[in-house]
């Protein structure tokens, strides 16, 4: 029962479908394409190589597995420092920034 | 008798209330000591105070007397103004007024612009001060819209918008008061803008004139630009200029070439990388000097216009000093903008072989043709953010020197196609920093114009960011990256007091004297350009939080 629970609450957090533990795996050329807006759009504040160099900005190496939601809402409608995109970028290509972000980890 | 005490409560209020502060006052801005009436401490834009009652001798006795928190944590630049007892200063999202003898608010008034806007600031969220005139204050914010308060009350007075900012661009900028003309410039070189300098009347906010930074194809200098490219060329206007009230001109400098890649806009690129000479009253361009044509790394030429008197060849000459991005130190005749003298004030230069000695023109150097020609990956000094950047300079014409926070990294530069998106950041180049191998980004300097020699130099490190205050006391004020905010010996830069502030300092310094004491103040707040982009090891040791802090003598 206790189990249940924790399992439970393990889906709740991650915010999706997905177990806690599960790697998320993407489309090369949704992370292809990810690359190139990244370049465009998010490298001047989150660094080449998201690198980020003054640290004024998320160090996105950190963005845990499993929060799509979580990175689609930040991107879309901006949080702390974040400003929000979604006027310029469509929610496709926020989820192929989000496919290079996870996709391209070490 | 209800009336009498209203009155009574009014007039108690009075000290603080700005009253009416003329044109006749601003002219004499530089002389004056019991205010600070102007960005850059008057319209030569010196920084320089004639005060003495703080000196090299006395200010090992300098403490501080109030402090007051911005709240707020973004890059503060704001440079405040002083007017009879009460400080104004401003934010990216409020403008404020403060007792000078308390440091209690007065007044604060917000300002609230749509967050989307922040993804249009190429360099950080910021805002670098107010103007002051006939009992009002005058700022731009980062929407693009130019607002005038009461400054008695903060009550707003107009607010106009100078121009849509989903088209990349905002303001920072300090106006400055010419001629009864409320004169700014944009932002937004990163952005595929063509930028203007704008002159409106302070009454109303009306635009007067505007002076496009670009010249478009059928104007004169439009050939200088293949085909329209001129109308995404930017060339912003986004740092105060100084103005010569005999001459009758305005001096502003101009940006960087939009894109970055120089190869997709063949041509010098009129007005890019340029200092324009105005008439403040229509914005008729009266002479133009370009520092830097066809302008391949984002080598801005609006650093602070200087303007004084040199010898040069035994002869006085009214000239503008200007330490450019490209790491040149220049003084052009201000008269008529003939180039008089251009010298390499950094340690290393890389992007060309020198200035041409008649006409200034550089000389780019096998390095800056090969990533031009080939787009590949080149190592260029200085950085994109130049020899320095918008930190104003002090120039003391008590020594002869400009005190200037000058910087030293080079990049890795090279070509990256993009596509343009409305709004959206687009350079078709790419770079990462190359820090110097001592860890010395930033080293403040004490130049000799024409020779563009340092007679002293202190290396602080990190890649300070703020201004610099000189001052008749032969010291030498600036703040640090690390929130110290230090005083040096104007002849040798020898440090001779420190304090250090809450966060790191990007503002400039400001002194003046309040019923008998001379007053210090400076802003500090880390964040903006230095923040995002410069991997320095010191940056990600400093905590953010703006504040104001004053200082005075000891008793």
């Amino acid at each position: 029962m206790r189990l249940l629970a924790v399992a439970a609450l393990a889906l709740t957090l991650a915010g999706a479908a997905l177990p806690a533990n599960a790697k998320e795996t993407f489309d090369p050329a949704q992370i292809a394409h990810g690359k190139k807006l990244f370049a465009e759009i998010c490298r001047h504040c989150h660094g080449a190589n998201m690198v980020n160099m003054g640290g004024g900005s998320f160090d996105l190496r950190t963005f845990p597995e499993g929060q799509r939601d979580r990175f689609m809402n930040s991107v879309t409608k901006g949080k702390n420092n974040m400003p929000p995109h979604g006027d310029v970028l469509s929610q496709d290509e926020i989820g192929d920034l989000y496919a290079y972000v996870m996709g391209s980890k070490p | 008798m209800k009336r009498a005490i209203l009155c009574a409560a009014l007039l108690a209020l009075a000290p603080f209330a700005a009253q009416a502060q003329s044109a006749a006052e601003l002219l004499k801005a530089s002389k004056t000591t019991d205010a600070v009436l102007t960005y850059g401490l008057g319209y030569d834009l010196n920084r320089f105070s004639p005060l003495t009652q703080i000196n090299t001798k006395t200010v090992k006795k300098l403490v501080p007397k109030w402090s007051y928190s911005l709240a707020d944590d973004q890059g503060q630049e704001s440079q405040p103004i002083v007017y009879k007892g009460v400080m104004y200063v401003t934010t990216h999202k409020a403008t404020m007024a403060l007792d000078v003898n308390t440091g209690r608010q007065l007044w604060k008034t917000a300002y609230d612009y749509p967050q989307e806007v922040q993804r249009i600031a190429c360099c950080g969220v910021t805002n670098r001060g107010v103007a002051i005139y006939e009992g009002k204050l005058f700022r731009t914010t980062l929407d693009a819209h130019v607002v005038a308060y009461d400054a008695a009350t903060g009550k707003e007075l107009w607010n106009e918008e100078a121009i849509p900012y989903h088209d990349g661009y905002t303001m920072t900028v300090t106006p400055l008061i010419a001629d009864g003309v409320l004169i700014l410039g944009v932002s937004g070189g990163e952005y595929g803008i063509r930028g203007f300098i704008e002159g409106r009347d302070p009454a109303t906010g009306k635009s007067l004139w505007r002076r496009y930074t670009t010249a478009a194809p059928d104007e004169k200098g439009g050939d200088t630009w293949p085909g329209d490219t001129a109308k995404r060329g930017g060339a912003p206007a986004w740092l105060t200029g100084s103005y010569d009230p005999e001459l009758g001109l305005v001096y502003w400098g101009t940006g960087n070439g939009g894109p970055w890649n120089a190869a997709l806009r063949k041509g010098a690129n009129l007005y890019i990388c340029s200092m324009l000479a105005l008439k403040p009253k229509t914005g008729e361009l009266v002479w133009h000097y370009q520092f830097t044509p066809n302008d391949p790394f984002d080598y801005d030429g609006v650093n602070d216009p200087v303007l004084t008197t040199l010898k040069v060849d035994g002869k006085d000459r009214k000239v503008l000093l200007q330490a450019n991005r490209n790491g040149y130190f220049y003084v052009l005749d201000r008269t008529n903008g003939e180039f008089i003298k251009g010298s390499q004030f950094v340690d290393k230069l890389t992007w060309a072989d020198g200035l041409d000695p008649k006409t200034g023109v550089p000389i780019r150097s096998a390095l800056t043709n090969k990533v031009l020609e080939t787009g590949e990956e080149t190592e260029i000094w200085p950085s994109m953010l130049g020899g320095k950047n918008w930190a104003p300079m002090a120039y003391s014409p008590k020594t002869g020197l400009a005190y200037v926070n000058s910087l030293n990294m080079g990049m890795k530069y090279k070509i990256a196609e993009a596509d343009w998106r409305r709004g959206v950041m687009w350079l078709e180049a790419d770079f990462a920093f190359v820090l110097p191998e001592d860890g010395n980004a930033g080293i403040l300097r004490a130049i000799d114009p024409l020779t563009g020699k340092s007679k002293w130099t202190v290396p602080v490190g990190a890649p300070d960011n703020g201004g610099v205050l000189a001052t008749a006391g032969d010291l030498v004020f600036t703040g640090h990256q690390t929130g110290e905010f230090s005083a040096y010996d104007a002849s040798n830069g020898e440090k001779l007091w420190s304090y250090q502030t809450a966060s790191g300092i990007e503002a400039p310094p400001v002194t003046w004297n309040q019923g008998g004491k001379q007053m210090v103040a400076v802003v500090s707040g880390f964040g903006a350009v230095m923040s995002m982009y410069v991997p320095h090891p010191v940056l990600g040791t400093v905590p953010k939080g703006g504040s104001v802090t004053v200082f005075q003598l000891a008793d």
